[in-house]
């Protein structure tokens, strides 16, 4: 190791950063202990998970709407991806592993689109569809291999539309 | 360090994530673990602002934070010779883990990548796996940031790295996503000794 620079004028050092320090003070909560507690935290969060994945779909529902509306406003086209990006990023963890699914395949679609492919009202609309499914409490748990006519519904129409999938 | 325990009480954690949900959720799995001093930013001007004003111990980042991106927002705190908080670690979240969005991270210095959707297992390992894993800092005219270099450690029965050994370069990947294993070996890189 050196603090000099090297032939290429790069200088490598040590650092350790607080984070580093206080994080292996003594008194912190060991790894079972630390995850336990973490989805107890989470688990008071689900009961109001519900009307919250409601919400997000309304608002990933509008987005779309006014994307199909005025097709040539990207930032529209944007929230719509920020929308489906935000039900895919927080739906697993939530234990909604079916609204991940559907919601990272509908990504899928909106970034193409987002790097010029043309909109498609029904391939969006079949995802919109799956995801009103995947978020009815029955489907909560619910893997894509356990559902896998949906999972072959959605590939098909991607493949159909040209999009994805292929 | 398999048995060790983590301590973020009194921690200063930056979460910031365009969705106040996942923020909500972060700070959750964090509270959890013990933390008690976490914040939210929810673009990369408020994350900007705030490692100006104050002293963060570590940052929690989405990949696609508005409106610069948390890969730009990576490279910009790591750039700037006057931030006080430049070697801050960096744990960048995102659902994008194809090989090359995780060199990419990489590369803007990020300290570890966590796929999301996050469980609390996975954030709890990679905050770990920063805390317990210091690395050197390498500060380069087109780099700054934590070692990227791959560090053989030696073999079994003495057997070590001939001197004559090149390091290789694999090959760009483009297409498959990673899993977090696969994620975790791309930045499980330091040179120990």
């Amino acid at each position: 190791m050196s603090h000099m620079p090297n032939s290429n004028g790069a200088r490598e050092f040590p650092v350790e950063t607080d984070f580093q320090k206080k994080a292996r003070r003594p008194g912190g909560v060991t790894r079972n202990q630390a995850v336990g507690d973490a989805q107890a935290q989470i688990e008071t969060l689900k009961e109001d998970f519900n009307d919250w994945l409601k919400d997000g779909l309304d608002r990933l529902q509008s987005a779309i709407q006014l994307a199909e509306t005025y097709p040539d406003n990207a930032m529209l086209v944007e929230d719509a991806f920020r929308s489906s990006c935000e039900l895919r990023d927080i739906g697993t963890t939530m234990g909604y592993e079916l609204v991940t699914f559907v919601a990272n395949r509908l990504c899928e679609v909106l970034n193409a689109i987002r790097n010029g492919a043309d909109y498609d009202k029904v391939l969006i609309r079949c995802h919109i569809d799956a995801l009103q499914l995947a978020r009815q409490d029955s489907y909560r748990n619910v893997s894509p291999d356990q559902v896998p006519d949906l999972c072959d519904g959605l590939r098909r129409a991607a493949e159909h539309s040209g999009r994805i999938g292929k | 360090m398999k048995n060790a325990t983590l301590n973020l009480r009194d921690l200063v954690i930056l979460v910031a994530d365009p969705s106040p949900y996942m923020c909500m959720l972060a700070n959750s799995m964090l509270r959890g673990f013990g933390a008690n001093k976490a914040m939210d930013a929810r673009s990369s001007i408020d994350a900007i602002q705030i490692l100006t004003e104050q002293k963060i111990d570590i940052l929690l980042c989405d990949n696609l934070l508005p409106p610069h991106g948390g890969l730009k927002l990576t490279q910009a705190i790591r750039r700037n010779v006057n931030n006080p908080n430049r070697t801050v670690p960096i744990l960048i979240m995102t659902s994008d883990t194809r090989e090359s969005t995780i060199k990419s991270a990489r590369d803007a210095g990020a300290n570890m990548v966590v796929a999301k959707p996050m469980s609390p297992s996975s954030l709890y390992d990679r905050l770990s796996w920063i805390a317990f894993n210091p690395r050197n800092f390498v500060d380069a005219p087109t780099y700054f940031g934590p070692d990227r270099r791959f560090k053989i450690e030696g073999f079994p029965t003495g057997v070590g790295r001939r001197q004559g050994d090149n390091a290789i370069e694999v090959s760009e990947e483009t297409g498959p996503t990673l899993a977090q294993d696969d994620i975790d070996n791309l930045f499980n890189s330091s040179r120990v000794g």
